[in-house]
């Protein structure tokens, strides 16, 4: 077994001719939702399964992830931490912000917030920042996975409330959430260009991908503000 | 300009920051404080950073102090944000579907039962309820008592004898059943008592239980009363039509106000508009309900006289018209007399 950091604070372990993505447990001994363990020179990881989680596939699909060791993070559609466990893994010295609107999901949410010292719950609607503007600050990296019709609209507002002029967006956009009978490409070529048009905070795309075969009919986005001219 | 954070109020002039109140610094204090309603009318704009000016005035000493600090309030405020969501009406919501569950459950153990007890005393004719306890009281039909009612058919029964092993586990059976019965009972009586407190108004009018189907169904008392009538009058009728698919209910295309005695016991050509007026009052006695709270009885009243007022004028039913048209073999055409 031997063990390789493919960006800050993701590795890929090697174990018996396999390669297992994972990040290092931040709260050692335990997993969270039933994922394996792994030892390797006096140091845990915790496996992460592309299949439940959109931002491993897009780290597998070979999508820069921009989060640092101290990056702030604001996390939307946290559910109930699967996700979320791992990018809190990913910033001993960080911390993350994790908005989650369905107070039975934030149930178990919580319960993972009490053994991690750097997530921040927020029982809040997405599409509506205001409502978590005094506890939110400004954030290196937005991660949104909320399956919303309105998705681009959520990640435009968050982005103008809460993204520093260089943080980057990470978007999970799922075709059926938007049109469920509509050809999933030509959905996301018109989530694009809202997320490029539409809105007061448009975005220029760095880098899309689809998340197949993790996840059907998801597009991975990679995004950053485009700087207003005036 | 003032703006709210979590850790205080901001003054915020033409160069930045002039003045900083911030709260007292115990985790209990600022987890309230964070829920309060109105801070979406003191956000701090675009592109603020909060965190900065928790450090420069002195809330906190550095960084990591923030954000152990915030993590401690803002999961003290979602563990009472959660326990807050934990209502009445969510407990009737909850209660409601145990009820169907269980309804579900028993209905497949009580056929059961009347298949496998019909082996042994098919002349019974009792099912659900009445046949769970009538097997878990006795068993065997030959320890039915001289007194009983069905001792006649028992025995003369033509069913096949039981032997004991048998018995021991159809009784079994049927006692497990009647336990679900039991809970189905207290579950109900515990809704109407909880209805009573929650919603007076809702239950004086449409029911306890009618009541509760209804908040369960649009997920909770504050939304049922923002519904149209309208909307209220066929609610459940999907429903109901679902429960007819599947053998175990009648009328189909009315919402569950129907089952409501001043609509169910009315002739069938006043129903509809009987139902429309009960809907009516359901949604102004819910708006009651969430606003005051308090028993206002003069709704029946109002309601009581409607109906008078709707059988009154419509005292028979109405000739139907003679579909015209295609198919129709009538001799007269609709129209003349
Ligand atoms: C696909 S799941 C997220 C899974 C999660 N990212 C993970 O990988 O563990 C989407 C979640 O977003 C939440 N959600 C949807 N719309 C939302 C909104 N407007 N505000 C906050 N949360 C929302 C849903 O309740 C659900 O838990």
């Amino acid at each position: 077994m031997d063990v390789n950091e493919i960006s800050e604070g993701i590795f890929e372990v090697r174990k018996g001719g396999k390669k297992i993505l994972a990040t290092k447990n931040a709260n050692p001994g335990s997993n969270v939702y039933g994922e394996n363990l792994l030892e390797e020179e006096g140091e845990e990881y915790r496996a992460w399964d592309a299949r439940r989680s959109k931002l491993a596939a897009m780290v597998l699909k070979k999508m820069k992830v921009p989060i640092k060791s101290d990056s702030r993070v604001l996390y939307l559609g946290a559910a109930s931490g699967t996700t979320v466990s791992h990018v809190s893994d990913m910033l001993p010295n960080g911390i993350v912000y994790a908005v989650e609107f369905s107070p039975r999901t934030m149930r178990e949410l919580i319960q993972l917030c009490d053994t991690r010292s750097n997530i921040v719950p927020i029982l809040a609607d997405a599409s509506r920042p205001k409502l978590y503007a005094h506890i939110v600050e400004q954030v290196d990296v937005i991660f949104q996975d909320v399956a919303q019709p309105n998705q681009a609209q959520i990640a435009a507002v968050n982005a103008g409330q809460f993204l520093k002029e260089d943080g980057h967006l990470l978007l999970s956009i799922k075709a059926r959430s938007i049109d469920t009978v509509a050809n999933p490409s030509k959905v996301f070529k018109e989530e694009v260009n809202k997320l490029e048009k539409d809105f007061d905070t448009q975005f220029k795309i760095i880098k899309k991908h689809d998340l197949a075969p993790f996840h059907e009919d998801h597009l991975g986005l990679v995004a950053k503000k485009k700087l207003k001219e005036n | 300009m003032k703006i709210i954070t979590w850790y205080g109020i901001l003054t915020i002039g033409d160069d930045g920051v002039t003045e900083c109140e911030p709260f007292n610094k115990d985790v209990d204090e600022l987890a309230e404080l964070l829920l309060q309603k109105d801070v979406v009318a003191y956000s701090p704009g675009s592109g603020f950073d909060i965190r900065t000016v928790a450090i420069e005035c002195g809330f906190v000493e550095n960084d990591e102090e923030y954000n152990s600090l915030l993590r401690d309030v803002s999961i003290r405020a979602a563990k009472l944000q959660i326990s807050r969501t934990n209502t009445p009406d969510m407990q009737i919501i909850q209660a409601v579907e145990a009820l169907d569950d269980i309804d579900d459950v028993v209905n497949v153990l009580s056929e059961r039962l009347s298949e496998w007890y019909g082996l042994h005393f098919p002349e019974l004719g009792l099912s659900s309820e009445p046949l769970v306890r009538f097997v878990s009281e006795f068993g065997s039909r030959n320890n039915v008592p001289a007194e009983h009612p069905m001792f006649e058919k028992a025995t003369s029964s033509m069913g096949s004898e039981l032997p004991s092993a048998d018995e021991e586990l159809i009784m079994g059976f049927a006692s497990n059943a009647c336990e679900l019965y039991d809970s189905r009972h207290s579950i109900e009586a515990s809704i109407v008592r909880n209805m009573e407190k929650m919603a007076p108004n809702v239950t004086l009018i449409a029911g306890s239980l009618i009541g509760a189907r209804l908040i369960s169904m649009t997920g909770g008392l504050a939304r049922l009363s923002q519904l149209p009538s309208s909307t209220v009058q066929v609610m459940g009728a999907n429903r109901a039509l679902f429960k007819h698919l599947r053998g175990r209910a009648t009328s189909p295309k009315h919402g569950i106000i129907f089952n409501n005695p001043l609509v169910k016991n009315s002739p069938w050509w006043q129903r509809g508009k009987i139902a429309r007026a009960l809907a009516a009052k359901i949604s102004l006695a819910a708006r009651m309900d969430v606003y005051s709270g308090e028993l206002h009885p003069e709704i029946k009243v109002n309601l009581e006289k409607k109906v008078n007022f709707i059988k009154a004028a419509n005292p028979k039913p109405p000739v139907k018209q003679k579909p015209a048209g295609k198919g129709y073999k009538g001799k007269n055409k609709g129209g003349e007399r």
